[in-house]
């Protein structure tokens, strides 16, 4: 209530202000990055198993492609962890995860599906790591007040993304 | 004496977010802080800016400062702060909820 207060008088006295200034622009939060990345991290299972079978193909070849996919595939894990992180320390507040009491437990399996998807190439794990992450963007646009829909991606794997409607 | 001020940015998140009131307590010539104080001062680049002091140089009166978010300024881009810089410290934090 005294905030109310405060936020009326504002407008008319209008107090000076102090700027908490950042590196970066804040504010800027979207989990659609990690969720491309999720989905790169399935795309790389499947190309890991397509790999497998295919001839004819060197040996240094099959190396090579072999240590670039799972090299993606490390990378795009551990970022989509990051990513979530950051939107979750930075941006969801008391009265986010006091609405979503769920957040936090979701926060802690997208960690756990990540770092599990870094080290098998089980596709089922992957796909949930991609679903959680899902559901964490559903989450992160309702506390913006923002619809969602459910769409394939328009690129292979071609899972279903949550898109906000704008 | 006392003197009400409004937050613009986030790098003091999560503890004081955008659009948050904070009342801050100063008396001229006599300029007490402490680490962990939360103070706002001018500063020549960034302007008038709150933060949170993290070291202080007691041999030169200086006081090392940075926001509490991960991706506020840190305390070398600000460099050190001296007291005649600094308008109060932080004793009252209002926000909405």
């Amino acid at each position: 209530m005294f905030y109310q207060v405060l936020a009326q008088l504002d407008n008319m006295v209008h107090f000076p202000r102090a700027q908490a200034h950042c590196d970066v622009p804040c504010g800027i939060y979207d989990p659609i990055t990690a969720q491309i990345a999720a989905l790169t991290v399935v795309r790389m299972v499947d190309l890991i198993k397509d790999i497998e079978g295919k001839e004819p193909l060197s040996k240094s070849d099959y190396h090579n492609s072999l240590s670039r996919y799972i090299t993606v595939k490390e990378e795009h894990a551990e970022k989509a962890k990051h990513e979530i992180r950051v939107i979750w320390g930075d941006y969801f507040k008391a009265q986010h995860l006091e609405k979503f009491p769920q957040t936090n437990e979701l926060v802690h399996k997208i960690m756990e599906l990540g770092s599990k998807a870094r080290q098998t190439t089980d596709r089922k794990i992957a796909e949930q790591f991609v679903e959680a992450i899902n559901e964490f963007a559903q989450i992160f646009w309702e506390t913006k007040g923002i619809q969602t829909k459910r769409a394939k991606a328009p690129y292979a794997p071609a899972l279903e993304l949550v898109y906000p409607i704008l | 004496m006392l003197k009400i001020w409004r937050i613009n940015g986030n790098s003091m998140s999560p503890e004081i977010q955008e659009g948050d009131f904070v009342v801050i307590y100063h008396i001229p010539f006599l300029k007490r802080f402490n680490l962990g104080d939360r103070i706002i001062f001018r500063h020549p680049i960034y302007g008038v800016l709150i933060k949170t002091i993290k070291q202080i140089d007691w041999e030169n009166k200086l006081f090392w400062v940075a926001g509490e978010s991960p991706h506020s300024l840190n305390s070398q881009k600000i460099g050190p702060i001296e007291a005649k810089q600094i308008f109060g410290k932080v004793i009252w934090h209002i926000h909405p909820n």
